[in-house]
């Protein structure tokens, strides 16, 4: 639903030097947020569901990434450092925001699907609010596997990189959220 | 393997027949699609209009102090300090200790929000115990419009289980 497969879309390692570099670093910036913005946001968006706190999220993984685009060794391929980051940053919000509120993950979770149902940036159906209650009951992992496989189409390899996870665990992650969201639905 | 004339079991009329026809069905009856289709909306441009956005809370972010030529940072220091000297001298019997009362609230509230901690508010409420007067204290301080707006943005489930109408 939310992106084509996921492809270095440009030069990394050139880009990288530039963002290292300090006479280019503010251009080559601009073209890492330009491409990997709307990526990056809907990674964030199926985490913490909410539009305003996607975008705030967002920001944050950006400005994140700047300050630490030299502590990047290249050990992974960029995007996966930034997906990791992104992916990060937004579990830390919404554990954040649930201790705030005295709930816990699964508690604050439920909170978050049912506020769907009046947000103005959530247009699904009833099927799709059914979906995303599914995707809530998911264990952590298994609802990151499940987006980033069933919505984003990324390659298990991109996953394992992003998620430093084993292709084969991830496998079987995908098809029990699979089997659990098809079951949930199932039901009445 | 002419299995029909060594065993004596037999199927139903037409059993193979339509057993690939009954087989897909049951397929599709276990198999329940999954919406693909994405239902989550972002503001008009707000993609195109992300990275001025970004470009302005990252220059916030890491604003840089200018450096002044160091004559001009001695004459500033120097008039700095004999303000402060003219004015801590004439406060100087008056100054009182910093505790904790003088935290602004809001510094207080974001060190709460900012700062990770690893305890329930059940936890911190055993630990800070309400005494009785502050307790009749925070009942009859008024309530700021704005907090109960904010309160009930946040809880709005709680909010709609009062059911203000029904019961009325």
């Amino acid at each position: 639903m939310m992106n084509k497969p996921q492809e270095p879309l440009i030069a990394e390692e050139t880009l990288v030097q530039e963002l290292k570099t300090q006479n280019t670093q503010a251009k080559a910036f601009e073209v890492l947020v330009s491409t990997y913005k709307e990526r990056l946001y809907w990674q964030i968006r199926g985490i913490v569901l909410n539009h305003d706190d996607a975008d705030d999220v967002l920001q944050n993984t950006f400005i994140k990434i700047y300050k630490n685009i030299d502590g990047f060794k290249g050990d992974s391929q960029l995007f996966s450092w930034m997906y990791r980051i992104a992916t990060n940053e937004a579990l830390s919000f919404i554990k954040q925001r649930a201790k705030i509120q005295g709930l816990n993950d699964v508690d604050y979770q439920e909170k978050l699907v049912a506020n769907l149902q009046s947000d103005v940036y959530f247009e699904g159906d009833e099927i799709q609010l059914k979906l995303q209650k599914a995707i809530a009951t998911l264990p952590e992992k298994q609802k990151l596997v499940f987006n980033m496989k069933y919505f984003q189409e990324l390659k298990y390899e991109q996953i394992s990189e992003i998620l430093e996870t084993s292709v084969g665990g991830l496998k079987a992650s995908y098809h029990l959220a699979v089997k659990k969201v098809e079951q949930f639905l199932k039901e009445d | 393997m002419n299995n029909k004339n060594k065993h004596p079991f037999k199927t139903p009329e037409g059993y193979f027949d339509s057993f690939q026809d009954k087989l897909m069905a049951q397929l599709s009856d276990d198999h329940v699609a999954i919406p693909k289709d994405n239902a989550f909306k972002v503001p008009d441009n707000y993609f195109e209009n992300f990275n001025e956005k970004l470009t302005k809370k990252l220059s916030e972010d890491t604003k840089v102090i200018p450096l002044f030529p160091i004559k001009k940072v001695i004459a500033i220091a120097a008039s700095v300090a004999a303000i402060a000297l003219v004015f801590f001298g004439y406060q100087w019997n008056n100054v009182e200790d910093v505790n904790f009362s003088d935290l602004a609230n809001t510094d207080i509230e974001a060190y709460f929000e900012n700062t990770e901690f690893d305890l329930t508010s059940y936890e911190i409420a055993e630990v800070l115990p309400f005494t009785d007067a502050e307790y009749s204290n925070m009942l009859s301080l008024p309530i700021d419009n704005e907090n109960i707006l904010d309160y009930l943005s946040d809880n709005i489930n709680d909010f709609e289980e009062l059911n203000l109408q029904e019961n009325e």
